[in-house]
């Protein structure tokens, strides 16, 4: 099977402010990361193939189909198509553009994601499915569910947890797109009202509005936009059980579907994953930035959590993860999170990145896990001259 | 031979002190506490419960009737029997109906399914009482009236009490209703009504039935009748010349409350345990009339002895901390889950078996069980071979979290994975519990209990509770 390494390229990038949006809308949202992808790329709107939209949730507008993206932009008559995966439904919309791109279809495609949670009634995202079955569930408690028999298993406290939380609120106070710009303490962290044992407040990504996109083209076409571009080395996408709690065979330490798609990812980059010099993890919750660095490999499993104790997940660390803030104080509007990671990775390997800039890096990683542990996509980019 | 064969008592865990009601509303409450139902339960619950208990030692699909008997049932408008029946696995092919109208109605069902059994209608009856009435705070039955379950299996096997006759009187006279615009249980003139009419309406059944089976009110073993309080039950003892300190069943309205349906077939537990074969037991209860059974124990009564039994269900406590919490559980003040749209009948009759009856899937390859009901093995991932399975009700939590962002009567919500006994792993709520015992390892049972309701519709599942 053919690899889609250095096929297709990134040659633009867009990303609005993250937070409490109140006075934008999905549309401008889709709008103003869409836009400034054009102009960081150089390229006018009618020069797009086709296009990806990654948003969850149902919006003012109406409908689950490509109108989410085409009406907003009025990017009419061409291919426009919906993507929704949980919680890596923005990296999937990329991973489908860059498809689209490798399988020469088309040239040129635009990937947005864009999410407007601020405009949902109730507490944190509505829970859907089943009508008696798994009822009471909700997204932190069932990340928690998970998180409760990993420490239970590897003797691992909440204030390991918690120096997740205080490294990525160090590093989302330095990025003026984050959600959440303030550094926390452990101590905070510790005290905070609990929200599901044994996640606080500072435990949880906040909900959020935002968007971002980023403009993918063939590789051989790439230097006719822009020197620094970024290549896709690698894609992947792994879908394991939606309902982990009914499943007998499941141990609840990590996820299958980030192994599977991580496993994947690498065999097409032709790398692994000691090779990664920053990634842009789905911290979701804090234990699950943990979870990710053993599944992503980057650890035993059972070891991630020492590489948060011994501050190597840091920017100046051995193994960066999150330099954006991660989705805890970057935030996390479902579609558009996944997109933003790839918007972060290539502003890294551009060198853009200030305070919060990895040294020198080569291969960025951006991963997305929903479900929990359901669906997993993990996304390599490499610099233009990796 | 037709009788009892088995019996089992469900109280609900949380207890309130009625000095908190004392203390809500001044004014003195008589001690002890009341039973009363957590804010999933309700008559159809407690009565899947104290069902379950009773079912231990039989096999599901030899019961061929379920009489259901309550003053409180959920629905106006909608037969529970036929739930509690599909709740315990029952078989299609069997004779339900629900008893009301009055307390009375527990004595009333166990009498019908005597007459069922010895008609030969149905082979084994299960009888089940149980009752969750509302009291209006701050009225005069608030410190009386508790919640709880009893239910009863006859058939021709008698294992623990060989029935021997019946009497029943008919007379109105009102002492407490509720009528149909909703709100608590009303009372009128105790002093008259019971002074008068339950005097005069149990002492006449009582004696009527003893006299009739030749059973002199000095050797009649016990009387297990039910009372709005214990005095009312010792004048009865008195008037009918049997002696309340030797022969009066024990009332349990200190530890329990006033249960309504069930407290006659509670005190028929209480003394059945303490039987010896071959004594008598009168079971009576009062309401626009009376009705008084005489059964006679057999030699299966010995086997109650050293099983856990009406004491251990008293003892089982988890105190109300306060009485706001008990407005809560009884739904009086504070805010429900979010509601749901009223589920699909088409989705829910589909489900029965796998929602209701609790069945998962066994793969005939790999013996794999899982829930829910599977169409290609997860482990294995073979199509054929797939077998519904019932799964056990008892099992070790697996993980959990303690959630406090789910919307909860009983805040937080315990949350659990739980690897049943048998094979097969559910996720479901927890309730009857503390906070510290949602905890990895701990052994817990599945309950059926009220999980939401949206369109003036009850919809029901299984939980978890610390066994």
């Amino acid at each position: 099977m053919n690899s889609i390494r250095d096929k297709v390229a990134v040659i633009g990038v867009g990303c609005t402010k993250f937070g409490d949006l109140y006075d934008s809308t999905y549309e401008d949202q889709v709008c103003d990361a869409a836009f400034q992808a054009y102009a960081d790329a150089k390229i006018d709107p009618s020069e797009i193939d086709a296009a990806y939209i990654g948003t969850y949730l149902p919006h003012s507008q109406g409908g689950k189909a490509g109108i989410s993206l085409a009406d907003p932009l009025r990017m009419y008559d061409r291919p426009v198509t919906r993507v929704e995966n949980f919680c890596a439904t923005g990296t999937d919309a990329f991973r489908n553009a860059c498809l689209a791109i490798a399988s020469g279809q088309h040239d040129i495609v635009l990937v947005v994601g864009s999410e407007k949670l601020k405009d949902r009634p109730g507490r944190g995202i509505p829970r859907i499915g089943h009508q008696i079955l798994a009822k009471g569930n909700t997204a932190p408690g069932l990340f928690a569910l998970a998180a409760n028999r990993y420490m239970h298993e590897y003797g691992v406290g909440r204030s390991t947890l918690a120096k997740v939380a205080v490294k990525n609120h160090w590093n989302g106070a330095r990025n003026k797109l984050s959600h959440l710009r303030m550094e926390v303490t452990e101590e905070q962290v510790l005290n905070a009202p609990m929200i599901a044992w044994p996640f606080g407040l500072f435990d949880c990504c906040p909900t959020t509005d935002g968007g971002a996109a980023a403009i993918v083209c063939r590789a051989d076409i790439a230097k006719r936009f822009r020197d620094d571009y970024a290549l896709v080395k690698g894609a992947a996408l792994a879908v394991a059980t939606g309902r982990p709690y009914f499943d007998p065979t499941f141990d609840y330490v990590g996820f299958r579907s980030t192994q599977a798609a991580a496993k994947k990812a690498y065999e097409q980059a032709g790398i692994q994953a000691s090779d990664v010099d920053l990634a842009e993890v789905h911290d979701c919750f804090t234990w699950t930035e943990i979870t990710n660095i053993e599944d992503l490999g980057f650890a035993e499993k059972g070891q991630g959590w020492k590489m948060v104790e011994e501050g190597r997940t840091r920017v100046d660390g051995d193994m960066p993860i999150n330099p954006s803030g991660g989705l805890k104080s970057f935030g996390h509007p479902i579609g558009a999170s996944g997109v933003r990671m790839i918007y972060e990775c290539v502003q890294q390997l551009r060198g853009n990145c200030g305070e919060r800039q990895v040294k020198d890096p080569e291969i960025a990683l951006a991963h997305n896990v929903g479900g929990p542990g359901a669906v997993s996509c993990v996304v390599v980019l490499g610099r233009q001259d990796s | 031979m037709v009788g009892i064969s088995s019996i089992g008592v469900y109280i609900p865990r949380s207890r309130l002190d009625r000095s908190l009601i004392a203390k809500a509303w001044g004014g003195k409450q008589p001690p002890g506490d009341k039973a009363v139902a957590h804010h999933d339960e309700d008559a159809l619950t407690l009565g899947v419960a104290a069902a379950h208990r009773c079912l231990e030692d039989f096999d599901a699909l030899e019961i061929d009737g379920l009489f259901f008997a309550s003053t409180s049932s959920p629905y106006r408008e909608k037969q529970v029997a036929s739930v509690v029946a599909t709740a315990c696995d029952l078989p299609r092919a069997i004779l339900t109906a629900d008893f009301g109208g009055s307390v009375r109605a527990g004595v009333s069902a166990l009498s019908a399914a005597i007459r069922a059994v010895q008609s030969g209608q149905a082979r084994r009856v299960l009888v089940v009482a149980a009752d969750c009435r509302p009291a209006d705070p701050e009225s005069d039955v608030e410190g009386a009236l508790g919640d709880g379950a009893v239910a009863v299996v006859v058939d021709a096997k008698a294992k623990l009490a060989e029935f021997l006759g019946s009497a029943a009187v008919a007379e109105e006279i009102t002492f407490q209703w509720r009528w149909d615009q909703g709100g608590g249980v009303q009372q009128q003139d105790a002093r008259f009504a019971l002074g008068h009419g339950y005097a005069r309406d149990m002492a006449e059944v009582v004696s009527s039935v003893l006299n009739e089976h030749g059973v002199g009110a000095s050797d009649l073993g016990a009387l297990a009748v039910a009372a709005p309080d214990a005095k009312t039950a010792q004048a009865l003892a008195k008037q009918v010349g049997v002696d309340a300190k030797t022969q009066l069943v024990p009332s349990l309205i200190t530890q329990v409350g006033v249960l309504g349906t069930p407290d006659a077939l509670l005190q028929l537990a209480s003394a059945l345990e303490k039987a010896k074969s071959g004594s008598t037991v009168v079971v009576a209860a009062f309401g626009e009339g009376a009705e008084a059974i005489l059964f006679r124990a057999t030699d299966g009564v010995a086997s109650l002895a050293g099983r856990p039994g009406v004491g251990a269900q008293i003892e089982r406590k988890l105190p109300l901390p306060t009485y706001e919490k008990y407005l809560k559980f009884r739904r009086i003040i504070g805010q429900d889950e979010t509601p749901v749209e009223l589920i699909s009948n088409v989705l829910e009759h589909r489900e029965l078996q796998q929602d209701t009856r609790l069945y998962g899937t066994r793969c005939g390859g790999c013996g794999l069980v899982q829930y829910p009901m599977a169409r290609v093995c997860l482990q294995c991932k073979a199509r054929e071979g797939l077998e519904p399975v019932k799964l056990k009700k008892k099992g070790v939590i697996f993980t959990y979290t303690v959630d406090h962002l789910a919307a909860n009567l009983d805040h937080p919500m315990g949350m659990v994975v739980v690897d049943l006994d048998g094979g097969g792993r559910v996720y479901v709520q927890m309730t009857d519990c503390t906070a510290d015992e949602v905890k990895i390892g701990a052994p817990v049972e599945l309950t059926y209990r009220r999980l939401h309701s949206g369109g003036e519709n009850y919809n029901y599942f299984w939980k978890a509770r610390p066994v």
